[in-house]
């Protein structure tokens, strides 16, 4: 065991260094596909990224990015890996661009690509409005067990938000009528005007209301919770979210990478390049503020790490999918 | 002889055409929408339901209007196109489809410039200098205004790159 | 009067030689990205995106927003000229725009369509100022089932409008319904009628349609008819421009009820097209002139264009208040208000007064100069009109199919734009309506998401629309009114006439 990881390491290493010596760098202007539309949480992410590395010159050559997000950002996979050996092509997503797939003919393969980095892990929570009667989680998965269930909104059809409910009502035995909206906005403005009992917002889809005080936090899916800081509504700060499992939900963990892809048949030290950029990116001051700010987890995740995340993730969708009987025929 | 004299397609074969075209148009939305459910479950209308219908909808009024182009074109002399007028649209639409036929495989630069080049040399009877000239600067005026300007990437073909332009 | 301090401290933050200049720079690209089909305001405004990071987020607010009431100018230009709408929302300005045009009145329809543009935007940026409060809530009533009444009211509107075959219309309409369901459904996650094309997924772009449709269309038709646009007179001359300006007043009516459309669909995301759509369509039904409408009536230009613009300005204020965009523009700025580190919403308006002012004074300022700057630039489009046919047309051509390309990069919209142009063409000469399937291109999908939607929470009962809320009652009534409005009509008229034969 301990040997086959030196080896790795040294391969690693010595891959590495092979790659240093034989450096890549762009000879053409670089193109950003974003898989959402213009405004959507994907595009802040590549925006902020492109506006990083403008600034701190850590790329040589000019950024273009383009807004690829028709269905379901399937467009902006299509385009990404429709030239396999295209170095100056980089496509900016989720864990869409893996689950995707899964639930219908998307016109291209996860395989098409080969992960660069995932640089941030957005947190998921159960949001209440504000009048709602329900003080803890317990309470409202009560509520939810009674009868018809509750509403719940969330953006896109067998996406992130609906599969996490399906995962909560698979723990909890609570009901819940699934109603898929365009995006987060639309189901966060939905719950504040208590068209639906619930979402699963992420923070940054929702912090406009939370500020308000029309809509309120329950608990987030996460295993320790989110980082302390001011105040955001009147009397909650991220930190006095309690965590789902603490407040008796046995789902302990549920986050959304947000991640970077190549075609997959590029060359290595291409791969290595964008790593490297990548890397630097999450180390700058602007970053730091930019994950603050959407109250997500930073995180760098790259290589074998991401590679193993990333089937962890698939197996867990896959399950759920198959459960809901989701599969693409 | 129905219909007067330098009629190419009369106005009863283009209505038969036209619902044809559209029923099959229909019909084809009809099967497609098979694919997933066509009924009306708990949760409302399933995924083809809507395309279902819709299709449905254009088959019938298509053959409505099939039936109606019988009804009314059939004995009536009216003409769609004479043959002046399809020399004319021809002349027109011979040109643009070839340009869309060259800008699918060596890009949109090099179809305008050719397409420019051919429409006021041929048609405009502009000598050639001028009409390369006019071609040439439209290209650039639109490389600048999109790739450098708003970063819109045009199609390219295999062209571009020979002079650098990528 | 709190609103009206506010708005006071807003101009003098606004008012400076920097924003003014800025607020020229953004009008003046903001005309440019209009005038081109294919480049929109969208584009336009996430290409200055990177620029505005260094800015104070005013400044940048500024620029952003006068690109868009730009943009918004310059879409309607086109749609008069060539009949090619530069923008999805000035689609049905050129149902009379380009028919005056045609008989030589281009002047005349620019500077009625600019005017009527700023008095919409005008209108629309008093009920921002005045109602900011209360829009809000009035926002927050709306869910899936109201939404669904809207856009079925936008339908009612414009149905049995056409003068023809009533079963033409309806092929017309379901086909562009049929064309709204390609690619990616969003209530179940399938694919629908893609038939295994990759190029399908992202759906038949709605612009690439139009381009075809109106652009390429009408081309084939100027040719056959051997016109090489000799119909336009294009001599520019200040008596046109003033004329037309004097006539104004005489549209009040009109006016008023395009700008009170159009904040309605820019405050609930109904967005500028439906709203113009949804205006011209009432400014026909109730218009003593019915049967001169999409001939050149004046009052087909000025409906949809009050409407498009007071939507579009009122579309910024959910975007600040609620986070939620009313406008394919206003999510590009939202995204931009999120990169300068302001949270869109509720909040915004008691933490960062200076900014929600700020930007509302610059929208009186920018439309006001956007008016200006556009009518400037009307003899330069005139001039493109004196360009020989055998350079202008393939010109046009160009641009058409750039423009095709460049909405997403695809190639197989090159070759969708010729069908769609062919169909056009066709249509027209049938005496198929080409209206009702761009509508339904519109609305179709947003239509049926909204109904399933609904249908999903009164689990598959329609009843829902009548049992929500009132407010979907009150809109689904006016709906059925609209829709049978020949039969309402009537019975009216029969119940009239026996009491006036009663009393007589």
């Amino acid at each position: 065991m301990f040997k086959t990881k030196l080896i790795a390491t040294v391969l690693a290493g010595a891959l590495y260094a092979a790659g240093a010596s034989a450096a890549w760098s762009p000879e053409k202007p670089v193109e950003f596909v974003v898989t959402s539309g213009a405004g959507g949480g994907t595009d802040i992410f590549t925006r902020t990224i492109q506006s990083i590395i403008v600034k701190n010159k850590l790329m040589n050559v000019p950024i273009v990015v383009v807004n690829k997000g028709g269905g379901a950002g399937s467009e902006g996979y299509i385009h990404g890996a429709s030239e396999q050996d295209n170095p100056h092509r980089v496509t900016f997503g989720t864990n869409n661009e893996y689950l995707l797939p899964l639930v219908a003919k998307m016109g291209y393969a996860a395989e098409g690509f080969t992960p660069v980095a995932a640089l941030a892990l957005d947190e998921f929570l159960i949001w209440v409005n504000a009048k709602a009667p329900y003080a803890d989680a317990k309470s409202f998965i009560d509520a939810a067990k009674k009868g018809d269930g509750l509403r719940m909104g969330g953006s896109q059809s067998k996406d992130t938000d609906q599969t996490l409910v399906s995962i909560i009502s698979e723990a909890t035995g609570a009901k819940f009528t699934y109603i898929p909206f365009k995006s987060g906005g639309e189901a966060a403005i939905q719950l504040a005007g208590a068209h639906i009992d619930a979402n699963v917002n992420n923070p940054n889809e929702n912090i406009g209301q939370f500020k308000a005080n029309m809509v309120r936090p329950l608990c987030v899916f996460s295993t320790k919770r989110m980082a302390p800081g001011p105040k955001i509504s009147k009397d909650m700060a991220w930190s006095d979210i309690p965590t789902c499992k603490e407040s008796g939900i046995p789902v302990d963990n549920y986050q959304m990478p947000r991640t970077i892809w190549l075609p997959s048949g590029v060359a290595p030290e291409v791969l290595a390049f964008y790593t490297d950029v990548m890397h630097k990116v999450q180390e700058t001051p602007e970053w730091k503020a930019y994950i603050e700010r959407t109250s997500q987890t930073g995180t760098f995740l790259s290589g074998d790490e991401l590679r193993k995340y990333i089937t962890a993730d698939t197996a867990r969708a896959y399950g759920v999918f198959k459960r809901e009987g989701w599969l693409a025929k | 002889m129905r219909t007067p004299s330098g009629t190419l397609v009369s106005r009863f074969t283009m209505e038969l055409v036209t619902a044809l075209v559209t029923g099959s148009i229909g019909a084809i939305v009809c099967y497609g929408s098979t694919e997933f459910g066509i009924g009306w479950g708990d949760a409302g209308p399933e995924p083809g339901y809507f395309p279902f219908y819709v299709g449905l909808i254009i088959v019938l009024a298509s053959l409505f209007n099939l039936f109606m182009a019988f009804k009314h074109y059939r004995d009536r002399v009216e003409e769609f196109l004479t043959g002046e007028q399809a020399q004319r649209v021809i002349a027109f639409f011979g040109p643009m489809v070839l340009f869309v036929l060259v800008t699918s495989y060596l890009g949109i630069y090099v179809g305008m410039i050719l397409y420019l080049v051919g429409a006021m040399v041929f048609q405009g009877g502009y000598r050639l200098p001028k009409a390369a000239a006019v071609g040439v600067i439209t290209a650039i005026a639109n490389y600048i205004l999109f790739e450098v300007w708003f970063q819109v990437p045009l199609l390219k073909g295999p062209l571009e790159p020979l002079i650098g332009i990528h | 009067m709190d609103n009206f301090s506010n708005l006071m401290d807003g101009f003098a933050i606004a008012f400076s030689m920097f924003h003014l200049a800025l607020m020229a720079a953004g009008v003046l690209l903001g005309i440019l990205v209009g005038v081109l089909p294919g480049l929109g305001a969208p584009n336009g405004v996430s290409l200055l995106l990177p620029l505005t990071f260094t800015m104070d987020p005013v400044s940048a607010i500024i620029l952003l927003t006068s690109m868009y009431w730009g943009a918004l100018f310059g879409g309607s230009t086109t749609s008069i000229l060539f009949n090619i709408p530069g923008e999805p929302s000035s689609v049905a300005t050129t149902f009379d725009g380009y028919p005056m045009a045609q008989q030589g009145h281009a002047t005349h329809a620019l500077t009625l369509a600019f005017m009527s543009a700023g008095t919409g935007a005008m209108f629309g940026v008093v009920v921002i100022t005045v109602l900011s409060g209360w829009v809000t809530e009035f926002a927050l009533k709306f869910s899936s089932p109201e939404y669904f009444a809207v856009f079925l009211l936008t339908f009612a509107s414009f149905i049995g409008m056409g003068s023809g075959s009533a079963f033409k219309a309806i092929v017309s309409m379901m086909l562009g319904f049929a064309f709204a369901t390609v690619g990616m459904d969003g209530i179940s996650g399938n694919m629908r009628l893609t038939f295994g094309f990759p190029d399908l997924v992202k759906g038949i772009s709605f612009l690439v349609a139009v381009i075809g449709l109106f652009g390429i269309g009408e081309l084939l038709q100027t040719m056959e008819e051997g016109l090489r646009f000799d119909g336009i007179h294009a001599r520019v001359r200040i008596r046109d421009v003033l004329k037309a300006i004097a006539s104004m007043p005489g549209h009040w009516l009109t006016l008023l009820r395009s700008a009170i459309i159009g904040a309605w669909m820019g405050i609930t995301p109904g967005g500028p097209t439906a709203a113009s759509f949804m205006s011209y369509g009432l400014a026909k039904r109730f218009s003593r002139r019915k049967e001169h409408f999409g001939k050149g009536e004046p009052a087909g230009v000025v409906a949809p264009e009050t409407a498009d613009h007071s939507a579009g300005t009122c579309a910024i204020l959910p975007m600040l208040a609620l986070g939620v965009p009313g406008s394919a523009t206003a999510a590009v700025m939202m995204g931009g208000l999120m990169i300068w580190g302001l949270t869109p919403g509720p909040m915004l308006f008691i933490e960062r007064p200076d900014f929600v002012w700020g930007t509302i004074a610059s929208m009186y300022l920018g439309n006001v100069m956007a008016v200006v700057l556009v009518l400037a630039t009307v003899p330069m489009f005139a001039a493109i009109l004196r360009i020989p046919f055998s350079i202008i047309g393939p010109m046009i051509v160009v641009v058409c199919f750039i423009g095709a390309y460049s909405i997403s990069g695809s190639r197989l919209d090159l070759w969708l734009a010729v069908p769609f142009g062919i169909l056009g063409y066709t249509f027209k000469k049938l005496g198929y309506p080409i209206a009702p399937m761009v509508l339904a291109m519109v609305l179709g999908d947003k239509a049926e998401d909204a109904l399933r939607q609904s249908m999903i929470m009164s689990k598959g009962s329609l009843g829902i629309f009548w049992t929500n809320s009132t407010l979907s009652a009150t809109i689904m009534v006016l709906a059925m009114l609209l829709l049978f409005w020949p039969g309402v009509s009537l019975i009216i008229k029969r119940l009239r006439k026996p009491a006036v034969a009663a009393t007589a």
